[in-house]
């Protein structure tokens, strides 16, 4: 029975420079925690070894501070070991970051920079696959067919990049094979890239991130324990909670007669307001005043959170003589208001005029509740 | 409201008086009056009286003061609905304003009520808006006024729009239209100005996040870029590095080197045997060459000393033959130069007797010149005396010009005085008897008969026989002294010229004059003596006497000397001639002797020369021999030399491409060493490199940038769009207002329309939405400000305006009149007729105050004429 930590992707040293303020900070500093989580969670269930399977690091040159202290805090971890994979991020044309790694590698950290098999125990192998350079175009875990191992020890497969022509940075050629598991006989493949986990096949997983670092996979960050009993058995895995911010994309589906600030605040996650980074993402059609009413209640909801944005482009307005009268019933700034609603509503206008006179008709409609009749 | 009467007392020119209008009915009312009757005055009363309060004192209040000072009334009764009331103000001193019903005679209100009741029934009140529609002259409503007077008759306009239309608030939106523009436009002026984005604003602020960010993203691309490619550099180097370095290439090349050393030095031994055999072949031919040299020069040297023994005796005799000739030259000179300086003797000496001969003649003729000059000095000084003499003889006998007449003249003078005296005086005549005896004399002197003798005083007859006879003449000598002083003049007269008589003095004057004459010929001689003046004539001499020397000295015959000294000088100049033609003869024969010399000299030592390579005559034969001998030795070895070294030459190699090779074999070697240094250096600087840009976590840095920059982008989209919007709604808004102001302003066009139809064809007016008058007009689809139209335009465009309004008003059930002052100066009489014709035609509803001063063109205008009475309150 071999049980292990399978993680990727940490990213440390990302620096979020599209967030202002201290959360840039705060959200880098989550990253270098996720090493005493695993860690923590690798005491807690009994694994000894944890595989990173690429982007430890996000850049090829991280700041010395983010290096060293990565490799500090994973010695204070010791005796569980952890396995270090070259990823595209931080690749092995980083020649300096990983002669840097080696010279400074405490004892109970592996860099698994070759393609050769590592063994992990005497009954298991792991076999690597580190990306050599940013962009390998090959398959870097085509050597693992061919590699041999002592005839019943466990064989783990560590590689890092696509299975299919996605991926975390758009199209790319070196796709590994999807069923490199079963070509190679790996008991398991732990595979990195992918921020979402993902299961491609029982033996071959993504892990995903431990700390999500944008709002694209709708899943928390996760790490995954792994049990394998021992050849030819199945892997048992369970997901581990590792992440410290939340990145949600709340869905804000209205319908024409909700009352878009009671969805708006049923959606809203109720604890760890502070963890969280929330992606307002509202569709369908509303009235003019349910419409403004749900921007002012995002406006007052936000300094609650890490982080919140409305996207309300994707809401149709919906505009009744009615929501004009609320304006006014009559005068110039009824026709003003008219001619601003027709305008959204013609034809002949292209969608960008159309959706400017929208917004102008709704930002009247704020500015005359604003002033009282 | 209509006014019914004006009165006015103690204002400006009615000062101490009171005028009164009275009668003004419905329609038109016309006050039609030269200028300076107070048709201003009564306007400027009518207009305070409505307008200024009783307390006031404001210009227009000051303005109606006499100059005199005083407390100005104006009084107005008004018809308002059915009641008839009395308007009374005094301003200044014991100020009141007051209504009464005329009526009844009831107070309806006084002092500020009253104001109060006024103001209501001028800009509005309980009953709705009424009012005066005012025209001054000159003034067209549309010119810049008071702002108070400004906003009062645009509050009148407005109440009355209102009132027709309903309150401009719920047709323009009003206060909430105003103050959601304003938000807008605050908005907008936050972020962007006319010209773009707000310099200091937002939105500026986001866009140059933005570019900053861009900039920045670019420079830590290219940052991590050169990482990059650092990266990669390093690694391609690195296995450059390694393959040089490797130790299979290192002992080849170390082999290739050795086996090149080995095959050059072999090269360089058989090259250093060729180099002696060369040296051998070399030494040999020098031999050779030297010995057929010594061969040939000898038998040459023995050909040309047979050649200059020839040669020096023919130099020995034309060295000879010059001497001879240089000799013969010096005695042909030596001759001529004998002959040459006895010509010059010769004729030094006819030259000397020639001078002295020439001095003599000179000083005889000028002792002969002094001689003369002496004579004809002493002649011209006896000459001077003479004259000296003479002059001082005619000093002696010279009479004054004129003395001569003036005697004479005297005389004349003279004897008419005289006989004027003789004529005075008693006179005795003697008339003798035939045979009277004696003769009867008279102070002694006898009397002739019958003649008649005067006397002076007294005088005595004698009268042989008779006795004495005394006469006294007692009458007294007569004071006539003229006599008297002309005899005196007479007297010193001739007294001056040292005369007695006339006669005298006219001798006189002939002996002066034939002096005179004598005097004159002296003088003539003098100067024919002496031209230049006597000083001159003696100076000459005493220069002529210095001069004057020694006469002595040869006699000769100056024409012969002369011949003999022309033949002197010929025959000279022939020898010098001759002397001259013998000079370069000799210079010739003592060049030619020098030449000779040399030529002779020189052919000595070559002789000298040639013998001694020659050597002693006897032993040339066996000389020659042993040379050609020595010759023939030389060849053999030449040509032993020279097959050696062509022997080695055919065996020889190639040194230089040994050495070639050699030099490739160690370039290569040293070549890749100072590769593998170069390298290493590059290895170097780019860990430095890395090193350094690592440490800077470039790449970190960019992605941070990126990332930045795609929120600033997005930041700058999104208050792009905010400004799109704000645009679009202010837009919006500016659109709906102008349209619901037009609409608003409808009322009033319809009433101008059928005015302006009346004047104009094809004009139509918009208006100002602030003000409520025309702003522009337009004729003909062109559009024109109000402002540039001309004054006559102007001022009909503003009667025509009011009368709309009162029009307006009218039909509102709240009639007001419409004063005009003068208001139509500019207009000509076409356009007046138009007017009168507008005029009437709102009359029927309307009261219309003219008042003007142009009494012929308002003739035609009709109308109720008014007129001033005088009027005591």
């Amino acid at each position: 029975m071999f049980r292990f930590i399978h993680s990727s992707d940490l990213h440390l040293g990302k620096r979020f420079g599209q967030f202002t303020g201290d959360l840039p900070g705060r959200l880098r500093e989550a990253r270098h925690g996720v090493i005493g989580r695993l860690a923590q969670h690798a005491r807690e269930h009994g694994a000894d070894t944890i595989l990173l399977a690429g982007d430890t690091f996000d850049t090829e040159t991280p700041a010395p501070d983010v290096r060293r202290q990565a490799l500090a805090a994973m010695r204070d971890h010791a005796p569980v070991r952890w396995v270090v994979l070259p990823g595209n991020h931080d690749s092995l044309q980083a020649a300096q970051l990983w002669a840097m790694l080696k010279a400074e590698a405490p004892e109970n950290v592996i860099l698994a920079t070759e393609p050769v098999a590592l063994p992990l125990s005497p009954q298991v192998a792991l076999l690597p696959a580190p990306c050599t350079t940013r962009r390998p175009g090959r398959d870097m875990s085509e050597w693992m067919d061919g590699a041999t191992t002592p005839e019943g020890t466990l064989r783990l497969g560590l590689a890092h990049g696509a299975i299919r022509d996605f991926s975390e940075e758009g199209a790319t050629s070196d796709v590994i094979a999807p069923d490199r598991a079963a070509r190679a006989g790996l008991d398991y493949l732990a595979l990195g890239d992918w921020h979402g986990a993902l299961v491609v096949d029982p033996r071959t997983r993504y892990s995903g991130t431990p700390e999500p670092d944008r709002f694209k996979h709708r899943r928390p960050g996760e790490a995954l324990l792994v049990s394998i009993a021992g050849r030819s058995a199945l892997p048992e895995v369970s997901a581990l909670a590792t992440a410290s911010f939340d990145w949600q994309i709340l869905d804000l589906q209205l319908l024409d007669g909700d009352d878009p600030v009671q969805v708006l605040e049923a959606l809203l996650p109720e604890s760890r307001r502070r963890e969280t980074l929330l992606q307002l993402v509202a569709t369908g059609r509303s009235r003019l005043p349910g419409r403004t009413a749900m921007t002012e209640a995002a406006a007052r909801s936000a300094p609650d959170f890490a982080f919140l944005e409305l996207d309300d482009s994707g809401l149709t307005t919906e505009c009744e003589a009615g929501d004009l009268d609320l304006i006014d019933r009559a005068g110039a700034l009824r026709e003003a208001a008219a001619a601003l609603l027709a305008e959204a509503e013609s034809e002949r206008h292209s969608a960008g005029e159309r959706e400017i006179a929208r917004a102008a008709l709704a930002r009247l409609f704020s500015y005359a509740q604003a002033v009282t009749p | 409201m209509k006014i019914s009467a004006l009165r006015l007392f103690n204002v400006k020119r009615f000062a101490g008086r009171g005028v009164a209008i009275e009668g003004i009915g419905d329609g038109v009312n016309v006050l039609c009056a030269a200028n300076e009757f107070g048709k201003s005055t009564s306007f400027e009363a009518l207009h305070t009286l409505f307008f200024q309060p009783y307390s006031g004192k404001s210009g227009a209040v000051r303005n109606l003061r006499p100059y005199s000072g005083g407390n100005p009334l104006v009084e107005a009764d008004i018809s308002h609905g059915d009641d008839r009331l009395r308007i009374t103000k005094q301003y200044y001193g014991g100020g009141y304003a007051r209504v009464t019903d005329l009526a009844t005679g009831r107070l309806v209100a006084q002092a500020d009520e009253a104001e109060n009741f006024i103001s209501a029934l001028i800009k509005g009140g309980p009953a709705g808006p009424a009012g005066l529609l005012w025209v001054r002259q000159g003034v067209t409503g549309i010119d810049k006024r008071s702002n108070a007077e400004e906003d009062g008759e645009k509050q009148v306009r407005a109440s009355l729009l209102e009132s027709v239309q309903g309150e401009v608030e719920a047709i323009t939106g009003g206060r909430r239209m105003a103050e959601i523009i304003q938000a807008v436009a605050g908005e907008l002026d936050k972020v962007v100005t006319k010209r773009g984005p707000k310099a200091g604003g937002r939105y500026a602020a986001a866009i140059e996040a933005r570019d900053r960010l861009a900039a920045d993203e670019k420079r830590l691309a290219a940052d991590v870029a050169a990482l990059r490619d650092a990266l990669d550099e390093r690694t391609s180097t690195q296995k450059r590095l390694a393959e040089l370095d490797g130790a299979d290439e290192r002992q080849e090349r170390q082999r290739a080197a050795a086996e090149a050393q080995a095959a050059f030095e072999a090269a360089q031994a058989q090259g250093e045997k060729l180099k002696a055999a060369e040296a051998e072949l070399k030494l040999a031919r020098e031999r050779r060459d030297g010995a057929e040299g010594a061969l040939d020069a000898f038998r040459t040297t023995s050909q040309n000393a047979k050649a200059l023994a020839a040669r020096l005796i023919e130099g020995e005799r034309r060295r000879d033959e010059a001497v001879g000739r240089r000799r013969e030259a010096g005695e042909l000179i030596a001759r001529v130069q004998a002959a040459a300086d006895q010509a010059d003797m010769q004729e030094q000496e006819a030259r000397t007797l020639l001078a002295r001969l020439d001095a003599a003649l000179r000083a005889r003729e000028a002792a002969e010149r002094l001689a003369e000059s002496n004579r004809r000095l002493n002649e011209a000084e006896a000459r001077r005396q003479a004259l000296e003499e003479t002059e001082a003889q005619l000093a002696l006998v010279k009479i004054p010009p004129g003395a001569i007449e003036e005697l004479q003249a005297l005389e004349v003078e003279l004897s008419g005085l005289r006989a004027v005296a003789e004529a005075a005086r008693p006179s005795v005549a003697v008339a003798y008897a035939k045979d009277a005896q004696g003769e009867v004399t008279m102070d002694g002197a006898p009397l002739a008969d019958g003649r008649e003798r005067s006397y002076d005083g007294q005088a005595q007859l004698v009268v042989p026989g008779i006795g004495v006879i005394s006469l006294r003449s007692n009458k007294k000598p007569s004071g006539d002294t003229r006599l008297e002083q002309v005899e005196e003049r007479q007297r010193r007269l001739l007294g001056s010229m040292g005369v007695e008589t006339l006669a005298e003095a006219r001798e006189r004057q002939v002996r002066a004059q034939e002096i005179d004459a004598e005097i004159r010929e002296l003088r003539g001689s003098l100067s024919s003596l002496a031209p230049a003046g006597l000083a001159r004539l003696r100076e000459d001499a005493a220069a002529q006497a210095l001069a004057g020397a020694d006469v002595s000295g040869p006699e000769g015959d100056p024409a012969e000397l002369r011949a003999a000294l022309t033949q002197a000088e010929r025959h000279r100049s022939e020898t010098r001639h001759a002397l001259r033609e013998a000079e370069p003869a000799r210079g010739r024969a003592e060049d030619a002797v020098v030449a000779a010399e040399i030529s002779l000299a020189t052919m000595r030592t070559e002789q000298a020369h040639v013998e001694a390579q020659l050597g002693p005559e006897d032993q040339r034969g066996a000389r020659e021999q042993a040379l050609s001998t020595e010759l023939a030795e030389r060849l053999s070895q030449f040509s032993e030399a020279d097959a050696r070294v062509a022997e080695l030459r055919a065996s020889g190699v190639d040194l230089a491409s040994a050495e070639a090779a050699l030099k490739r074999a160690r370039s290569v070697q040293s070549g890749a060493e100072q590769q593998i240094v170069a390298l290493r250096e590059i290895v170097a600087g780019l860990n430095a490199e890395i090193r350094a840009r690592s440490d800077e976590a470039v790449e970190e840095s960019w992605r941070e940038t990126a990332e930045a920059l795609s929120a600033a982008e997005l930041r700058v989209a999104a208050f792009e769009r905010e400004v799109a919007v704000l645009q679009r709604l202010s837009l919006a808004l500016d659109d709906a207002r102008s349209e619901a102001r037009e609409l608003y302003l409808k009322p009033v066009m319809a009433e101008l329309r059928p005015l302006l139809g009346l004047l104009f064809d094809d004009v139509s007016v918009t208006f100002d939405e602030r003000t409520l008058l025309p702003q522009t007009i337009s004729r003909n689809g062109q559009e024109e400000d109000v402002e540039r139209l001309s004054g006559g335009m102007r001022e009909q465009l503003s009667v025509l305006t009011r009368l709309a309004f009162a029009r307006l008003l009218a039909r509102d059930g709240r009639p007001a009149p419409v004063i005009l002052d003068d208001a139509l100066v500019y207009s000509d009489d076409d356009r007046i007729e138009k007017m009168f014709d507008a005029l009437h035609r709102q009359s029927r509803e309307q009261q219309i105050i003219v008042f003007s001063c142009r009494q012929r063109a308002f003739q035609k205008l009709g109308g109720n004429a008014l007129a001033m009475v005088d009027w005591q309150p």
